[in-house]
């Protein structure tokens, strides 16, 4: 593997001497290849480096699958906390750089929460190290977290350490009522002392996930206990759609009233699924299709400062841009 | 003394200029006015500012912005000066901008959960205001009935639940920062991309002023039950909890004491800590009714079988209380002991302890300094409490190296060298040791796309190169000196 290192290394280098662009690539369960971009591919460059379950913490290669990541962490009574989707081969770099997170966000956190350090190539191949293993570090900017959600447009992630939490035990009930209604009770309940890990609306139902010891639902009129299947079918969503519509992701304070088209809400109510052939009007929307489309909503000033830390990380421009 | 003379003239420009700008009162110049500013909570360091503005708008901030802007004036963003580090630590030529008047909680909303605050609110004003909501702001420095919310955001600050709530990170969901031209950004968790959000929490006033807040409010818990553990040895106390982690238990609070802290403490709070043990542990369990039930028994019984030979399990609201009171004391109990002291903020990995502790009792005969260690032993946070005596000479300059010695121990057992107070002026130097060249030239890099004047909080947080270089901390790469260009002395 170190020899694997060197070479991602060297291909970088060679990249930015020759002017070309690399299209980095982790489980390639989505990412488009374009023909003006040679491939960095993270396949293989996989493993657990070490893992302390009593200091929650991991540290794997960045080509580690979610599949074998789970798996470890199972072995020992862990988890992953944001709950990754599974894309299908979908790797913990891959994630990391598309900053996925599951139903639990706005009760577990999100994944760069969990983010603890990363090692990275940069743009002119140079290895670079921030955060570390520890659960708290202030010292210098957070790099690690900053470059979650980057889409392999500023460096490349090699490796990274993540906290893990203890696995829970978690039950569903759900309650058949109409959207609107569902909204304000999902944000209503998280506000009381229920060990709530999910919320979510989809055809018809409002569903909840509770965790560990809690008061019983059942005894509530209308509730009924459930599988936990619904969290598998919202993350990853991959609904079937009428012809001509698109899918969009829409991010949105967890108490927005409803929206049109809206086939499912997750997250506690902060996450919107729309089906329709228009983009919704909203700020913070992503087509959600084979191609990789930037958001285009960043203000100027926010423009800018994203070029300007391009240049820092990538000064030759070797890393496709989204 | 050209310097001096500088200084003087551009003071009284830039004083002018700020009294034009903001309201009566808002501008303070003369020594006497200016003194509580001269450092923050790490006293040791000291320094006359060329003024200090107190605006009480946020247009009144971006007109002060604008002014130092134009007149090349460095700024030194302050909200309480509670700070541990020197990050408010004045310059002889750059203005302290206090946020101190920025102090309105704009909004709250129990449904969605949220907060927006001024950066000038204070950290426990937000529980306060929230707590008829059944709500509360979950991350509690034990600094929090004074440091304010933009300090937290800067420092990225903990507390003693952030093994389980998180930092002041996990906690903010949106800011709104000025950049040098009092140009505004919003950096939100919604946003597509890198994170900036993260990447501000943290940035210790270098990337920006951050003047608005959306604070994430979680409910709060139904009970709360906190079980005490005496123990005869570090080891044995680590041990310990490292089979409450093993066992899938993540308490709220987790803190250990070493033996002189305890004794500290208790002579302080008069609480019940027993004084002869080598070690005690402080473990809160919360949440549900049903669940502090089923945890603090399990906690009970596995500090019981790894050799806990007293328990202590609070039996009222009150009692729990006032078992924190020590711990949350501690820092000014062991102060009584002598003159000043010295709160060191490295991270450690747990399975480290005893032997980091070891190393440090060794330093402490080695300096003829007394040390006193509490540890946030969730997440590895060691605050080691130097005693020394500033009006002895040279006392300080020792302690400072002592202080680095400890930091470097953490560093090379695997931990940082700050886990929640930050580098500030402080830990410049042991920065040169955690990071390498090339990291610190993205640090600087990225300053430069948030401040291209340079004028934010300059010279804190991140060491220049050439600093680095001097100490001779700069890593050897294949027998080659990075930066080879630059002059060594
Ligand atoms: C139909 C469909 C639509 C999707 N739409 C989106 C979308 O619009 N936006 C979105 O964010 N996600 C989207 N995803 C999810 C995402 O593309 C990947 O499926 C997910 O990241 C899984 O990881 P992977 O290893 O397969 O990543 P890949 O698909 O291989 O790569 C995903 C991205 O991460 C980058 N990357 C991968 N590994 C690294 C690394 N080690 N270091 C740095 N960068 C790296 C790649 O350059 C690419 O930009 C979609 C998935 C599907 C199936
Ligand atoms: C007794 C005591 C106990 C403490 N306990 C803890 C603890 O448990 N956990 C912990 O983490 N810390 C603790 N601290 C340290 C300190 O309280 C925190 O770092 C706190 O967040 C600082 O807040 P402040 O408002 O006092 O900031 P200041 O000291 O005024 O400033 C700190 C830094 O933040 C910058 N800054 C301040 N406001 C802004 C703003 N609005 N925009 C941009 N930059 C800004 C400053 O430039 C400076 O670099 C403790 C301190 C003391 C004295």
């Amino acid at each position: 593997m170190e020899q694997r290192f060197k070479q991602m290394a060297e291909q970088i280098k060679d990249a930015a001497a020759e002017n070309k662009t690399l299209q980095i690539v982790g489980g390639g369960s989505k990412v488009p290849l374009y023909d003006d971009a040679e491939v960095l591919s993270m396949e293989g460059y996989s493993g657990v480096l070490s893992y302390e379950p009593s200091e929650l913490v991991i540290t794997v290669r960045a080509g580690t699958t979610l599949e074998e990541l789970h798996q470890v962490l199972a072995e020992k009574n862990q988890m992953v906390a944001f709950e990754p989707p599974e894309y299908g081969n979908s790797t913990i770099g891959g994630t990391y750089a598309c900053a996925l997170t599951g139903p639990a966000k706005p009760f577990r956190g999100k994944l760069r929460d969990y983010v603890l350090g990363t090692k990275l190539l940069d743009g002119q191949g140079r290895e670079l190290n921030f955060g570390g293993k520890m659960i708290k570090n202030v010292a210098g900017y957070d790099v690690s977290r900053m470059l979650a959600g980057s889409k392999g447009s500023m460096a490349l992630v090699t490796e990274m350490s993540l906290k893990v939490m203890p696995l829970v035990e978690e039950v569903t009930y759900r309650i058949e009522m109409p959207e609107c209604d569902a909204i304000v009770l999902m944000n209503k309940m998280a506000g009381t002392s229920l060990p709530m890990s999910g919320g979510a609306y989809y055809q018809g139902h409002f569903y909840y996930r509770v965790m560990g010891e809690h008061p019983k639902q059942t005894n509530r009129v209308g509730v009924e206990a459930v599988d936990n299947s619904i969290w598998k079918i919202l993350n990853p969503f991959k609904p079937k759609l009428e012809p001509g519509q698109k899918l969009w992701r829409l991010d949105v304070e967890s108490t927005n009233p409803c929206i049109d088209g809206t086939i499912a809400v997750g997250m506690g109510g902060t996450r919107r699924w729309v089906a329709s052939e228009h983009k919704p009007d909203h700020p913070y929307v992503t087509l959600w299709d084979d191609r990789f489309l930037p958001r285009h909503n960043d203000g100027k000033g926010v423009k800018k400062i994203k070029q300007g830390l391009k240049k820092v990380f990538d000064p030759h421009h070797v890393f496709k841009d989204l | 003394m050209a310097f001096l003379e500088e200084i003087q003239e551009i003071k009284m420009r830039v004083v002018e200029a700020l009294k034009n700008a903001l309201p009566k009162g808002c501008v303070l110049a003369s020594d006497e006015e200016c003194r509580p500013y001269e450092c923050d909570a790490l006293s040791a360091y000291r320094e006359k500012p060329l003024a200090v503005a107190l605006p009480e708008t946020v247009e009144q901030v971006k007109e002060v912005l604008r002014i130092c802007k134009a007149h090349g004036t460095p700024v030194i963003t302050r909200g309480s000066g509670t700070g541990l580090a020197g990050g408010t630590l004045p310059l002889q030529d750059g203005i302290i901008l206090g946020l101190s008047k920025l102090n309105k909680i704009l909004k709250v909303d129990p449904l969605q959960r949220i907060a927006v605050v001024q950066p000038g609110v204070r950290n426990i004003q937000v529980s306060e205001a929230v707590e008829p909501h059944g709500l509360y702001y979950a991350p509690d420095p034990s600094s929090q009935i004074a440091c304010s919310i933009g300090g937290n955001v800067a420092e990225n600050s903990g507390g003693v639940h952030c093994l389980k709530y998180g930092l002041t990170v996990h906690n903010v969901t949106s800011i709104r920062v000025l950049n040098m031209d009092g140009e505004e950004y919003v950096f939100d968790e919604k946003d597509d991309g890198v994170d900036l959000l993260a990447l501000l929490n943290g940035s210790e006033g270098l990337l920006g002023v951050i003047v608005e807040i959306k604070l994430k409010l979680l409910p709060k818990p139904d009970a709360a039950q906190l079980v005490m553990a005496a123990f005869q040895s570090v080891t044995e106390c680590a041990d310990a909890v490292t089979a409450v982690l093993e066992q899938g238990i993540i308490p709220a609070g987790l803190e250990m004491m070493d033996k002189f802290s305890i004794q500290a403490a208790e002579d302080f709070a008069k609480v019940g800590y027993p004084t002869d043990a080598e070690a005690l542990l402080l473990c809160e369990v919360d949440g549900s009714f049903d669940q502090v039930q089923v945890d603090a028994k399990r906690v009970a019984d596995i500090l019981t079988s790894k050799g806990a030979y007293e328990i202590k399990v609070s039996q009222s609201e009150r009692e729990r209380i006032a078992l924190w009171q020590g711990r949350k004391n501690a820092f000014p109990a062991v102060g009584r002991y002598s003159p000043d002291y010295y709160c060191m903020d490295g991270t450690i990995p747990r399975s480290k302890l005893a032997y980091v502790l070891e190393e440090i009792k060794k330093m402490s005969e080695r300096y003829g300094l007394r040390v006193a260690n509490v540890f946030h032993a969730g997440d590895g946070n060691l605050h080691p409490l130097i005693l020394y005596d500033a009006n002895k000479p040279g006392e300080l300059e020792q302690t400072e190296k002592f202080g680095g010695e400890i930091l470097n121990l953490c560093v090379d057992v695997g931990g940082t060298i700050t886990g929640e107070h930050g580098v500030g002026v402080e830990k410049l130097n042991s920065m040169c040791h955690q990071y390498h060249g090339h990291e610190l030239e993205i640090f600087h890099g990225i300053k430069e796309v948030f401040d291209d004047t340079g004028l934010l909080n300059p010279g804190k947080a991140v060491p220049t190169l050439h600093r680095c270089a001097e100490l001779g901390h700069m890593h050897v790469h294949n027998g080659q000196l990075p930066f080879g260009h630059l002059e060594r002395f």
